[in-house]
Order: structure tokens, then C-alpha cells, then sequence
């Protein structure tokens, strides 16, 4: 028999006694793991998507003079030689250091093209990319999928009364018009979608390219160093971060983190406050059995052991069941939340966390109570009874 | 003995090593006790001292064997010398099939002879009992008075707290206390009148 197994039949022996502390310690760890970890679910689904929200690198051709144009106000002359970036740099991209962050790359050339006596602004794309990009684009039909295929905006198909599978004529050659594009309310509204090759032939802009989107995935991704890398290899183009996203996102994370932690934090104070009490009137209570072990030759150190050793043990358990039951929790509360594209996932810091604050809380809460119970006077604590 | 009050108890812990003495000092081979760090004082009692108290002795959580072995809990024994002397000394007291009870299954008789056999299974030198039939009826008080004189003859030192005259038989030397001192010792011929 050790000082530990003493612990062990007085907790095991008068269950109900331990069962208070152990389940009110339990529901704190509980409520501090289902916080975290559903703030963890949601936050990072939240980034996921945000992520995937659009493109937060743009390239496009360098300008010679600035822009005149604001709101879609055009000011100055249109632009007549518009420079277009060559497709052959693209090349380059796969050269830099966070190539890997990036999740879609998505090249396109634009320019007007003739339907029915009038311009139309014609988008040649990597179908694939770009409507892995604009996640909000939702489509009747079909992507383009071979080069002689078309989609068309929403104000377009409108206009000229376009209908799924007909045949158009662009400026003079015949395509099959296989999806249509939901109203955007933007100003993708406006075009007639095509596949990149196709589109550039079409515009006689062969090798060329008039902008890519770059999405980054990542968490706290460098995006200005991501520009900083995209601007050496391709010298002839201006790379801007579109740094909003990207602050915004985190910014609202920072604020959820901020409330999670603050509950959690009250949360451990109430715990500690609980074991601080619960040790406190277990000490008073057991003031004769403390003088009998200091009468049989216990140290103070012995009696300061067994009473850190009990609540160690309880905060232990408590840690490690308050921790199952919390992630039982997040699964059942997850789907309530949310659509049940957020997933619970096996976080050890979070694991090893809960348990061991629990552990050290239960300790440092308990250290009052058992520093008074190795200063007891033993006579005095025997008179106790 | 004495009355209720007079000090009985005082006197065996000063003894024993749980209260200091306000003026004095205990020697216990030539060791001045209350000299001691408070920690060496606890390892004092545990080799020198066994306690025995009228009633309340056993921690409820811990069989009999359990608590025999408390004392040796804190030594460098093996679990396997601490479990065999805890048995050893419980079919002395004659609890041997016992070993496995906890206190609430066990008379007052019983529980006495465990916390008996707790203050001596490391053979301390000296027993100290505060009134260990205190809480007793008559035949048991006797089977454990008769317990501890059996201890006695085979050479253990006990120092007995008791304000019942019937166990003056057993005594070998009789120190009277009133109002916290000795006012008659039978080593020296004293007379002790009626309680
Ligand atoms: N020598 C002494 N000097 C000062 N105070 C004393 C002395 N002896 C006893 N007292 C005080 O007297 C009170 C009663 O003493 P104690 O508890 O030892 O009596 P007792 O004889 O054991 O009584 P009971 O028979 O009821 O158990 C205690 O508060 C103790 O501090
Ligand atoms: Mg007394």
C-alpha cells in the first residue's frame, strides 16, 4: 500500500463524496471542450469557405497611365492597344516558394465578339478553375467542355432570348450554347463564357491572357508575400492582394476566439472556486482522521500528498471524462449549428489541454486547503470529533 | 486516572509527542522531543509512539488490514512485508479472519483490536492508550484489557488513560491527576482514595 492507494479506497469508498466534485468538475471541462471545439469546427469551416469565397490575388497587365474609370464610369478614351499579359510567363507562377497555397489558379482573356449585330464581352476560361473559384455561380446545363461550347450570363441569355442548346453565331462561327448562368447580379451578368483556346482565337489574342484570379488556401496565409514571389515572375503584370478578405476573415475569427476564451476562463474560476471550497470542507471535516495519521507518524509533507494526490486523481478524471463527454457534445450540437459541413476533428492540444488544466486548476485550487491541512495541530485535531 | 478534565489526556499526548509542553521538556532516550523540526517529531511518534484512542481510531475508508498498515505506508517496506505484517499482527489481536472488513463491519471490540494492532505492528517502544475501553461494555473492556496485558508480559511498554477504577487491577504503577497534576503515584507508596 502507497500514500496514493489511501487516496485511491477514499475516493473509490465514499463515492457519493467524490462523485460532487468529479461531476461538477466534469461539467466545467465539458463546457470549456464543447466551446473550443465547436469554435474550432466553425471557425475553421468559416475559413474554408471564406477561402473559397473568390479570389484574393488578382493579376492583370500592367497599366501605362491610371485608371480613368470609377464605378463603371469610363472617363478617358477606352483604352485602344490594350496590353495583355503573355500566357507563356503563366509558367512562372509554378516557380515560387508558396506554390503550393495556391488552390486555383484561373487565367482568362476577354474582349467583344458579335452576336446578332451587336458586342458582347466574351470570357475565355479554364472552365474547371473558374467555376471552382465563383462558387456562386450556379448554372442550368452544363460547363463548356468542348471548344466549340458556350454559357451565357444571365442578361445576355435574356437579351437576345437565348434558350439551353442552341446554336449561336460569334462573330461569324457556330457554337452550342450548353449551359446558362443564375442572375449574379453582377457583372458576370453580361457575358458569354467560352473555353480559354477557343475565346482566344476567336479575339485573336492567341498566347494571351487579360487577368488571373489566384485563390490562396490556407490558414493565415502570407498573401502579400504570395504577391511579392507572383511579381518577380511575372514582371510585366501588376499582382494585387486583395487584402480585405483576407483581414476581414481573420478579424472575425479573432472576435469568436475572444468570446470562446473568456467563457472559458470564467468557466475554469468557477471550477477552481468548486474544487477550492469542496477541498476546504473536506479538510474540515476530516480534522480528526488528519490528527490520527499525524498521532500514527504521518509527515506534513505525507498529509499535504494525500490531500494534492485526491484532488489531483479527481481533477484527472474529471478532465478525461469531461473531455469525452464535450466532444459527444460538439457532434450532437455541430448539426444543429450549421448545415453539417462543419466537422468535429481530433484536435490532441485540445485533449491534452483539457485534461491537464484540469489537473493543474485542481492543484493549484487545492494547494490552500491542503497547506492548512499539514499545519493542523495534531492534538489539536484530534480533539475534533 | 483522574476526573474527567483533570489532564489525562494532556499529559499522554504532551508524552506521546502531539502537544508541546508550555514549560519542560519530554526525554525519550535522552532524545528532548519537542527539540525536534516538526517533521522529525512525526518520524519520533511513528518509531517510538503507538497511539490508541477511546473511539474513532480507523480511517472508514480502509479495511482492517489497511489500517494496520498506515504506519508502515510511509516506510521503505515491501507491499508484500507491509501486507504480511498488517496480517501478522491482526491474527495476534485475534482478527485474522478480519483482514478484509472495513470498520463499519466490525463491533467496537474489534475496531479497538485493529487500532491496537495499528500502534504496535511496527513494535514501538512505548503504548500510549487514551481510554481504549471507554466506549465499551463491560465483558469487552475486559477482553481488551486482557489483550493488552498479554502485550505487557511479553515486555511492552504501555502508558493507559482510564477513569475506571474496575481496571486498576491491571495496572502496575497508578498516577493520579487533578486539575492538570499528578497528585498521587503508587510507585511511591501513594494512597489514592475513592474515585
Ligand atoms: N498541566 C496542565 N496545564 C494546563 N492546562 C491543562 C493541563 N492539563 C490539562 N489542561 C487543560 O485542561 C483541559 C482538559 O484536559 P484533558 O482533556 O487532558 O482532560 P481529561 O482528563 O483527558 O478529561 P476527559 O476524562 O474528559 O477526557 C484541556 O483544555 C487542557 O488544555
Ligand atoms: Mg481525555
Amino acid at each position: 500500500m502507497r500514500l496514493e492507494t489511501i487516496v485511491l479506497q477514499n475516493l473509490t469508498r465514499r463515492l457519493g463524496r467524490t462523485a460532487f466534485l468529479l461531476i461538477g468538475l466534469m461539467i466545467g471541462v465539458t463546457t470549456v471542450v464543447t466551446l473550443l471545439s465547436l469554435s474550432d469546427a466553425l471557425s475553421r469551416r468559416a475559413q474554408h469557405e471564406l477561402e473559397r469565397f473568390g479570389a484574393n490575388i488578382v493579376v492583370t497587365p500592367k497599366k501605362d497611365q491610371l485608371e480613368l474609370s470609377y464605378g463603371g464610369i469610363q472617363l478617358g478614351p477606352l483604352q485602344l492597344a490594350h496590353k495583355e499579359i503573355d500566357e507563356a510567363q503563366l509558367a512562372g507562377i509554378q516557380q515560387i516558394p508558396n506554390y503550393r497555397n495556391l488552390a486555383t489558379i484561373a487565367p482568362k482573356v476577354l474582349g467583344a465578339v458579335a452576336l446578332a449585330d451587336e458586342q458582347v464581352m466574351l470570357m475565355g476560361v479554364e472552365p474547371r478553375a473558374e467555376f471552382k473559384l465563383k462558387r456562386w455561380w450556379t448554372l442550368q446545363g452544363r460547363q463548356p467542355e468542348n471548344p466549340a461550347e458556350v454559357v451565357a450570363g444571365s442578361a445576355v441569355a435574356e437579351r437576345y432570348n437565348l434558350r439551353l442548346g442552341q446554336e449561336v453565331e460569334l462573330s461569324g462561327r457556330n457554337f452550342t450554347l450548353v449551359g446558362l448562368l443564375n442572375k449574379t447580379g453582377s457583372q458576370d451578368d453580361h457575358l458569354l463564357i467560352a473555353p480559354l483556346p477557343t475565346a482566344q482565337s476567336l479575339l485573336h489574342k492567341e498566347g494571351q491572357i487579360s487577368m488571373v484570379e489566384l485563390a490562396a488556401l490556407c490558414h493565415d496565409c502570407p498573401v502579400e508575400e504570395m504577391a511579392a514571389q507572383l511579381r518577380s515572375v511575372l514582371p510585366d503584370a501588376d499582382v494585387n492582394p486583395v487584402q480585405q478578405v483576407v483581414k476581414t476573415r481573420m478579424h472575425a475569427l479573432g472576435q469568436f476566439r475572444l468570446l470562446v476564451w473568456g467563457i472559458a476562463l470564467t468557466v475554469i474560476a468557477i471550477g477552481a472556486l468548486l474544487v477550492f471550497i469542496t477541498m476546504m470542507g473536506a479538510i474540515s471535516e476530516r480534522t480528526r482522521e488528519i490528527g490520527i495519521y499525524r498521532a500514527i507518524g504521518y509527515r506534513r509533507s505525507h498529509i499535504l500528498r494525500l490531500v494534492l494526490a485526491e484532488a489531483g486523481i479527481v481533477s484527472a478524471f474529471a478532465g478525461v471524462l469531461g473531455y469525452l463527454v464535450g466532444v459527444a457534445a460538439t457532434w450532437g450540437i455541430l448539426p444543429l449549428l450549421d448545415d453539417g459541413s462543419a466537422h468535429w476533428s481530433w484536435n490532441p492540444v485540445l485533449a491534452s489541454g483539457a485534461i491537464g488544466a484540469a489537473v493543474v486548476v485542481g492543484l493549484l485550487a487545492t494547494l490552500q486547503p491542503a497547506f492548512r491541512a499539514s499545519r493542523l495541530e495534531p492534538s489539536a485535531a484530534l480533539k475534533s470529533l | 486516572m483522574g476526573a474527567s478534565g483533570s489532564g489525562k489526556s494532556t499529559l499522554l499526548n504532551t508524552l506521546g509527542g502531539l502537544a508541546a509542553p508550555s514549560e519542560g521538556k519530554i526525554l525519550i532516550d535522552g532524545i528532548d522531543i519537542y527539540r525536534l523540526s516538526a517533521e522529525r517529531q512525526a518520524d519520533f511518534r511513528r518509531e517510538y509512539i503507538g497511539f490508541v484512542f477511546q473511539s474513532h481510531n480507523l480511517m472508514p475508508y480502509l479495511t482492517a488490514q489497511e489500517n494496520v498498515m498506515l504506519p508502515l505506508v510511509v516506510t521503505g517496506l515491501t507491499a508484500k512485508q507491509k501486507r504480511s505484517m498488517a496480517a501478522e499482527m491482526l491474527e495476534r489481536v485475534g482478527l485474522g479472519h478480519r483482514l478484509l472488513h472495513l470498520p463499519s463491519q466490525l463491533s467496537g471490540g474489534e475496531q479497538e483490536r485493529v487500532a491496537i494492532a495499528r500502534a504496535l505492528v511496527n513494535q514501538p517502544p512505548v503504548l500510549l492508550a487514551d481510554e481504549p475501553t471507554g466506549s465499551l461494555d463491560t465483558a469487552t473492556s475486559r477482553q481488551i484489557m486482557e489483550l493488552l496485558a498479554e502485550f505487557h508480559r511479553e515486555g511492552q511498554t504501555i502508558v493507559m488513560v482510564s477513569h475506571n477504577p474496575d481496571n486498576r487491577i491491571w495496572f502496575d504503577r497508578i498516577l493520579t491527576l487533578s486539575d492538570g497534576a499528578i497528585v498521587a503515584d503508587s510507585a511511591v507508596g501513594d494512597q489514592v482514595a475513592n474515585f
